[in-house]
């Protein structure tokens, strides 16, 4: 019963992951092939003119995003790390490598000239310097081979991954009810994009390390 | 030889002069009519309201246009004007006939339009003209509106705003929205009812307070900014410039506002520098609004 549980939840989690990885990868789709004024780009043409190197930051962000999406959804399937051991390590290492390198300092960057004024860019950079730093704990907790450390922190660093599609959920929902102003939605997306994520995961890793 | 050289130099000579005289009989000297009463020309200003509709199909027409009719020539013989109403610029043509201190109007628009009609008005001590248009084709949703208009001139004036004095609702783009009725409101022994309810859409204080045609818009002054706000201060610039506008969307915000005088159905060339800017800047946000703001993305 319990087992039955478990599998209908890790299917509906699937099934959720999958649908809006669909609708990231066509998002991410308007930015091919690169250009300097397209889709989110419209209304940050004062950044793109600017800031020198926004475009560029701008653009490693929203290409590594999806990779970083994709290979961090894999690292939870039990059955890969039992039978794969080496597809876990080695899509693991991109994941870990990707954000240190590519997603959190380009999300840092983007995050200082975020829309909807100082509050969305604490909001930004504080969840860039989290991911960096839950990444890289996760890392060298699985170096030092503890297992437990290791997989509390890549969950957290997920949880932040994953507010790439809460955030615009959260957009739709709030639209939705209550048609806000545009850059007053955007300060209420930014922090709940990824806050109720984290709080999840704290949730759920205190009740693990209580059993 | 000589005969010859006769014949055709004389025939020359006659082919020669008869074409002079057909070219004067063909033009005849036109006499310049003397023009009168030209206290009279200029806009004459007001609401172009429906008297007659066709009110077994769905109305389409609004039931106030703001229009403009200018008088631009006035001789014994003929009248020459023009009609401007939403965002349709028509010729007029036609005949004034004078009765003490009022003169009397028949003006026509030109016939091959489908919307065309004629004007009947008369303008009484050369302040008040008062009315009626009526359609050509008979089977027109709205075959005839009245009007009672007063002189005004066009100024384009970059400084006017649209006045603080009411709401700024879209009324001509509902959304509709099933609700149903919540358990209190349910009577005992009845079942719960849905019922459809418009939602319309409100524009921000800042269609009051943002001058798109004096200040060079940035990209933070409307990024708060709804797609419905950003339509409305991108249309203010045309309406300063006296555009007539064929949505009703637009004409809704516009009609009602005294400074406003539709003059002309294309002012492109009249545009500043700054409003030219502002129009490209504030449609690239409309366009950002449309295609995202209520869907998954940013």
């Amino acid at each position: 019963m319990r087992k039955n549980l478990k599998l209908s939840l890790s299917l509906l989690w699937t099934i959720c992951f999958v649908y809006f990885f669909i609708l990231m990868l066509q998002l991410t789709w308007q930015y091919i092939p690169l250009q300097n004024d397209v889709a989110f780009l419209q209304i940050k043409q004062t950044e793109v003119n600017e800031i020198p190197l926004y475009i560029l930051f701008f653009y490693i962000h929203v290409y590594t995003a999806i990779f970083v999406l994709l290979t961090g959804f894999f690292q939870f399937s039990a059955y890969i790390l039992r039978k794969y051991p080496f597809i876990h390590r080695s899509t693991g290492k991109f994941y870990v490598v990707t954000i240190l390198f590519l997603s959190a300092p380009s999300g840092l960057f983007i995050g200082l000239f975020a829309n909807g004024g100082f509050y969305s860019k604490i909001s930004f950079v504080t969840l860039s310097v989290l991911w960096f730093y839950f990444t890289l704990k996760g890392f060298l907790f699985i170096k030092d081979k503890n297992i437990v450390q290791h997989k509390a922190f890549i969950l957290r660093s997920f949880a932040l991954t994953f507010s790439a599609i809460t955030l615009r959920f959260w957009k739709v929902i709030l639209v939705y009810l209550f048609q806000p102003s545009p850059m007053d939605l955007y300060q209420i997306i930014a922090w709940l994009g990824w806050i109720p994520n984290l709080l999840i995961v704290e949730y759920y890793l205190y009740n693990q390390s209580k059993k | 030889m000589k005969k010859l050289f006769c014949l055709i130099l004389s025939v020359l000579l006659f082919s020669c002069n008869s074409k002079e005289k057909k070219t004067v009989k063909n033009t005849p000297v036109k006499v310049e009519e003397k023009e009168i009463m030209t206290e009279l020309y200029g806009s004459w200003v007001g609401d172009f309201i429906v008297q007659e509709r066709d009110t077994t199909r769905p109305e389409k027409e609004r039931y106030s246009n703001k229009i403009n009719i200018i008088i631009k020539k006035i001789t014994d013989s003929e009248v020459i004007g023009q009609s401007v109403v939403a965002g349709n610029n028509r010729p007029l043509a036609g005949t004034m006939t004078v009765n003490g201190s009022t003169a009397h109007f028949i003006l026509k628009e030109p016939g091959d339009d489908k919307n065309d009609g004629v004007f009947d008005f008369e303008i009484k001590n050369d302040t008040l003209l008062v009315g009626t248009w009526t359609a050509n084709n008979a089977k027109k949703e709205v075959t005839k509106r009245k009007f009672e208009l007063a002189k005004k001139e066009f100024q384009y004036d970059p400084n006017v705003m649209l006045p603080n004095d009411y709401d700024y609702i879209d009324y001509e783009n509902p959304k509709e929205e099933q609700i149903t009725q919540s358990e209190e409101e349910i009577e005992e022994g009845t079942e719960a009812e849905t019922y459809v309810e418009n939602l319309y859409r409100i524009a921000s204080e800042s269609i009051v307070t943002i001058n798109s045609s004096t200040k060079k818009l940035k990209e933070s002054d409307i990024k708060n900014l709804k797609k419905i706000d950003l339509e409305i201060l991108r249309n203010t610039i045309f309406a300063r410039h006296g555009f007539s506008f064929k949505t009703k969307t637009v004409r809704q915000f516009f009609d009602s506002v005294e400074w406003y005088i539709p003059v002309s159905t294309n002012v492109d060339d009249q545009l500043t520098a700054v409003e030219k800017e502002n129009i490209i800047l504030l449609k690239r946000f409309e366009k950002y609004a449309e295609d995202n703001y209520d869907s998954f993305g940013r």
